[in-house]
């Protein structure tokens, strides 16, 4: 009977040495240690043994079955550690392949930059208001000190619907709005849309887009307009970028100036986008003119301010470096794709 | 405006290199458009006397001189022209020199012998018979000997010269002149300004008898001023003269037309000379037209006159539009024996709109128009004068013609020298402001209490308080000296309005639905719309037009975004761009009533647009469905009547009965017209509509703490019956304990019968109480069949 033992578990052991799978560990149990499995046929025949050696044999088989379940464990832990890494070799990936992209849009490049100058003047406590674009002539033109027939309607050839509607050319008209509607301490801008009556062609459009930027306080200078400027400059342009005031004409503000900034291109030096001259213009601005102020109902004895007005449009083909207005406007999917990042 | 730099140099003494006096001229104010230097056409170009000609030994036709070129020995030059002689100044190109016309000459050899240059023609040199009289003959140009042998030939032909183009800004109408520029000049070179002043002799007689002239409309011409001129002695106007004009970009004409032309562009005064024999009856009156008057001006053309126009008429009709150009009949001619000369100042505004309406635009209308000051007229006048002596182009008569309404007394401001400083934002002294404003011939003194008393001059009609002192202290003391400071003020945090941030959130939203922005044209052609196939009434045709478009296609403000984003589809489409999302969120324009008497309503609107594989219906369904989701807003969806859209594949998101959205698949038809050969499809949302609807503040809901239990349905029912209604039954018969509803299949075809479908739900049973048994969800499920029943919906075994 011990040896019987004995070469059932050299069997067993051999056996359980060559198995391969988890079906093959499966049989094992079941021919082994299985309801009608060897072991339990050895225990069955024990009825024929002697009553005092029963206990010791089955004491031997229990053992023999411990130790069986134990190999079993064990080969199949390996087993399982086997067939893991064969399967993790199997599934081994080409990982230069592409990956897969739940593709996202994006905001159209004016808009991107509109965010960025948003962001930046409502940091400074800007208010960011809108105006109609429909405008009549006395808040495009009158109410800014253009009054009808004077020359400096020249500067911009305007859009009419009626007689006295026409498309707004400048996002000023909103200032006087603006004027109308709150008292001072007023900072505010106003971006929008803005038209003229210019044919299109690469650096022109009959459709473009502005920001107005109006502050009216008391003691408000000329100082103050450059370093609102120049705190804007350092945010789009660099923290180096350099402001320069010239001198210049608007009906609505007094001192007028056009206002460049040196190139970031060439860092002032001369270059093709500067036209050699070190200076980009990118705004014109002024002390708010008093008739401006007096013609919304705010002395300008008591108060003062600026007002600026910005192209988006040139902004944002100078910061791309687009060479093409009218790009804007085609709306290619593979130039709108270039610039939500 | 073109200036010639040695015109300018007459009225003040200029010592700086013309880069470095445009680049101060732009930092005072005066835009420098661009810096022509004549002279760069032509080098190395002097005049040559020849000294000896003599045959070439070996060609025929050839000769050989020997010219003066003012160096010590004379150069050897052979020629093939024949008007040569000995004797003759002629210009000649030297040894590496280069001609207007592109040719560069260096020395070389013709036939064996050496030629050293060459000697011009007027054709060469790119000269006309009005440029050196003589140019245009066949050969060498012939000079008279004005000049000697070696001046350089741009000396001799005004071109040692700069022409600077300076934008004039519309508040500077008095700087529109030479004498203008050359006085602001010499503020910023803090140099004398020489204006000149004219002197000139009269021959007696008295313009009374000559000419009555009469200023009938006073409002429109302030101020009219005339002489005569008899004996005219026409002719060609000196070198001199003709450079500057021809530097400005005029044509000399004869002394006459010149010296007006010169005293405009000198003084900014225009002025007009008549023929007197063509003025009938030697009466000038000044007045407006009357209605069915016409002239033939200048330039030939014929131009009816209505009253609101000022003329300048004789005794039968009118011979010039006031202020804008003369007409054909009185204009000066080779042979007019006497003139009239007109120095006057007319209206601005009348000018501008008489030039507006007839479509002529001249150097004076243009004057005119930006206003003249009223006291230079006489100025003016006085110049011509001094020019007709001093060129001897005729006689004058005694006595002037000066007929005004009042010239106005000088001008006085008071301000403190503080109150600009406190503009500024410095702290300039005021002396220095002081100085500044003389120099600028503002007469001003600085009182003790430290206000600025100035008298403003007649030519300085646009100063007119603190803020315009301001800025000529400025721009002459510098804007370098402006030093930024911080934005001072509370500290409070910028705004934005609803709207934008409402806009802003659907933007974000698509983009995250693979969209991108686009931006069109707020005006599209008025074709456009028909491309829909609206019905006539449809209210979008009701466009708000352009009264002065740039042409057909930017005519009409739209009323819908749609045909816009068609228009991008195609272009993408066309492009072989496989698949697209767009979207754009801007405004229509919405007219109460046309024609326009009032602003319209500008509607914020957002537009998608989408096409590729894997688009469908639903998948913009899809995009329209998030957007509401995104606001809280549970709509309707119901069948739409778009001309537009597929008529089975559209519909309308609704609530409370008002549309919010229309979408679907575009018409084959009107995708036709967009060349888009592909299913396309688009979505109009009314953005404002939905911003109204009010958000419910958002609070927690606790998450389920017991199981839910599952049921799927399957049904039959009409193919027509739209499953919303199906859903619908079942929401509303599953009372409390249904959670979800979910549409999971919907199948038509062999294996049921024809007409009907088969639609398949999955139902989700949950309670807060505690799990749920079959038997809870049995009572809800039997209500649920009943109610499916009733739509004709049954069970599928």
């Amino acid at each position: 009977m011990k040896e019987k033992l004995a070469a059932l578990r050299a069997q067993a052991l051999e056996e359980l040495g060559r198995s391969q799978t988890p079906k093959d560990l499966e049989d094992f149990r079941v021919r082994f240690m299985g309801k009608k499995g060897s072991l339990t046929e050895i225990l069955r025949g024990m009825g024929s043994l002697p009553a005092e050696e029963r206990p010791k044999m089955g004491q031997l088989v229990n053992e023999l079955r411990q130790q069986l379940d134990a190999a079993l464990g064990e080969r199949a832990a390996t087993l399982q550690k086997v067939l893991r890494e064969k399967k993790l070799e199997a599934e081994k990936l080409d990982v230069t392949m592409p990956g897969k992209v739940h593709e996202t849009g994006g905001l159209h490049p004016l808009n991107v930059v509109l965010n960025d100058m948003i962001d930046i003047f409502q940091s400074m406590g800007f208010d960011v208001v809108d105006g109609p674009e429909v405008e009549t002539d006395h808040y495009n033109f009158e109410a800014l000190n253009v009054p009808k027939d004077h020359p400096a309607r020249d500067m911009q050839d305007t859009f009419y619907l009626a007689d006295n509607l026409l498309l707004r050319t400048q996002t000023s008209a909103a200032q006087i709005r603006t004027m109308e509607q709150r008292r001072p301490p007023i900072r505010v801008i106003c971006p929008g849309r803005v038209y003229r009556a210019d044919e299109v062609d690469a650096t022109h459009s009959p459709v473009f887009h502005q920001i107005e930027g109006l502050v009216v306080d008391k003691g408000i200078t000329m100082c103050d307009l450059k370093g609102v400027l120049e705190q804007f400059a350092h945010e789009i342009y660099g923290p180096t970028t350099k402001v320069k005031f010239r001198p210049s004409f608007f009906p609505f503000t007094e001192p007028s100036v056009e206002v460049d900034v040196s190139c970031s291109e060439c860092g002032g030096k001369g270059c093709r986008v500067c036209k050699d001259s070190g200076w980009i213009e990118i705004l014109g601005a002024g002390m708010v003119h008093p008739n401006v102020l007096r013609s919304c109902g705010i002395d300008p004895e008591e108060y003062s301010g600026f007002a600026f007005g910005i192209g988006l449009d040139r902004l944002t083909t100078t910061r791309y470096k687009i060479s093409d207005i009218r790009l804007l406007f085609e709306n290619d999917r593979r130039f709108l794709q270039q610039f939500d990042k | 405006m073109l200036i010639s730099l040695n015109w300018l140099k007459h009225y003040v003494d200029i010592d700086v290199p013309v880069q470095e006096l445009c680049d101060r001229m732009v930092m005072s104010g005066f835009e420098v458009e661009s810096i022509t230097d004549l002279a760069s056409t032509m080098s190395n170009v002097v005049v040559g006397c020849i000294l000896s000609v003599e045959k070439h030994p070996n060609a025929d036709k050839l000769q050989i001189c020997r010219v003066d070129v003012g160096a010590d020995e004379p150069v050897q030059i052979v020629t093939g022209a024949d008007n040569i002689f000995v004797g003759a100044y002629v210009p000649v190109a030297l040894d590496n020199s280069h001609l207007p016309n592109g040719t560069h000459i260096k020395k070389g050899k013709l036939r064996g012998v050496p030629s050293n240059g060459m000697m011009c023609s007027g054709e060469e040199l790119c000269l006309k018979d009005s440029d050196y009289p003589g140019a245009e003959v066949y050969g060498i140009l012939i000079m008279d000997d004005k000049f000697p042998a070696g001046t350089d030939m741009r000396k001799v032909l005004h071109l040692d010269d700069y022409v600077i183009d300076f934008k004039i800004t519309a508040n500077r109408p008095d700087c529109q002149s030479v004498l203008g520029v050359a006085r602001e000049i010499a503020v910023v070179l803090e140099k004398p300004f020489k204006a000149p002043v004219p002197t000139f002799k009269t021959v007696g007689g008295d313009i009374r008898d000559e000419v009555s002239v009469s200023v009938e409309d006073h409002d429109l011409c302030p101020r009219y001023m005339g002489r005569v001129v008899k004996n005219l002695r026409i002719a060609p106007s000196p070198d001199w003269m003709k450079a500057c004009l021809k530097a400005a970009g005029m044509r000399p004409i004869n002394n006459i037309v010149d010296i007006t032309n010169f005293v405009m562009l000198e003084t900014g005064q225009p002025m007009h000379a008549f023929d007197l024999r063509h003025v009938a009856g030697h009466e000038i009156h000044v007045r407006r037209a009357a209605q069915g008057e016409t002239i033939t001006t200048l330039d030939g053309k014929l131009h009816n006159l209505t009253p609101d126009m000022l003329v300048i008429a004789d005794k039968d009709a009118p011979s010039c539009l006031a202020g804008i150009m003369g007409g054909k009949e009185s204009e000066i001619e080779a042979d007019t024996p006497a003139l009239f000369f007109e120095c006057a100042k007319f209206r601005r505004d009348s000018v501008r709109r008489t030039s507006r309406t007839l479509g002529i635009r001249t150097e004076s209308s243009g004057r005119y128009e930006r206003g003249l000051d009223i006291m230079g007229t006489a100025y003016a006048l006085d110049r011509a004068l001094q020019l007709i002596c001093d060129l001897d182009a005729g006689d004058i008569v005694d006595g002037v013609i000066d007929l005004n309404d009042g010239l106005p007394t000088p001008r006085t401001l008071d301000v403190t020298a503080q109150s600009i400083n406190d503009l500024l934002g410095l702290q300039i002294p005021f002396e220095t402001m002081a100085d500044i404003l003389n120099r600028l011939h503002i007469e001003t003194e600085l009182c003790e209490n430290g206000h600025l008393h100035c008298r403003v001059p007649s030519f300085r009609d646009d100063i007119e308080g603190r803020a315009d002192l301001a800025e000529e202290v400025m721009r002459i003391y510098g804007y370098d000296h402006i030093i930024g400071t911080p934005m001072r003020g509370d500290v409070v945090r910028g705004r934005l309005l609803p709207e934008r941030v409402k806009t802003d959130r659907i933007k974000r939203l698509l983009i995250a639905n693979g969209m991108y922005e686009i931006t069109t044209y707020s005006f599209i052609s008025s074709k456009a719309i028909d491309t829909l196939c609206l019905a006539e009434n449809d209210p979008r045709r009701q466009a708000v037009k352009l009264l002065n478009p740039l042409g057909e296609e930017y005519s009409t403000m739209r009323t819908q975004l749609t045909t816009s984003m068609l228009t991008v589809l195609s272009t993408n489409f066309n492009r072989k761009i496989p698949a697209a999302r767009f979207f754009e969120a801007s405004k229509c324009f919405i007219a109460a009533a046309l024609p326009l008497t009032e602003q319209p309503h500008e509607v914020p609107t957002l537009s998608i647009g989408m096409y590729g594989d894997g688009e469908d219906f639903f998948t913009l369904k899809g995009v329209i469905e998030s957007i509401f989701a995104a606001f809280d807003v549970v709509p309707t969806y119901s069948v739409s009547a778009e001309p537009y859209l597929h008529p089975g594949r559209q519909a309308a998101a609704t609530v409370d009965g008002q549309t919010l959205a229309v979408f679907g698949e575009v018409h084959p038809q009107v995708a036709d017209k967009y060349d888009l050969d592909t299913r396309v499809y688009v979505a109009e949302v009314q953005i404002s509509r939905l911003f109204a609807i009010e958000q419910k503040p958002i609070h927690y809901k606790a998450l389920p703490r017991f199981p839910a239990v599952e049921r799927d349905l399957a049904l039959l029912c009409d193919a027509s019956l739209p499953v919303a209604e199906i859903e619908d039954s079942i929401r509303k018969a599953g009372g409390k304990l249904l959670e979800t509803v979910k549409l999971f299949d919907v199948y038509q075809g062999s294996q049921i019968e024809a007409g009907k479908k088969s639609v398949a739900f999955s139902l989700m049973f949950r309670s807060g109480e505690g799990t749920l048994s079959d038997e809870q969800i049995a009572s809800p499920l039997k209500k649920i069949f009943a109610a499916l029943a009733e739509k004709g919906c049954n069970l599928r075994s």
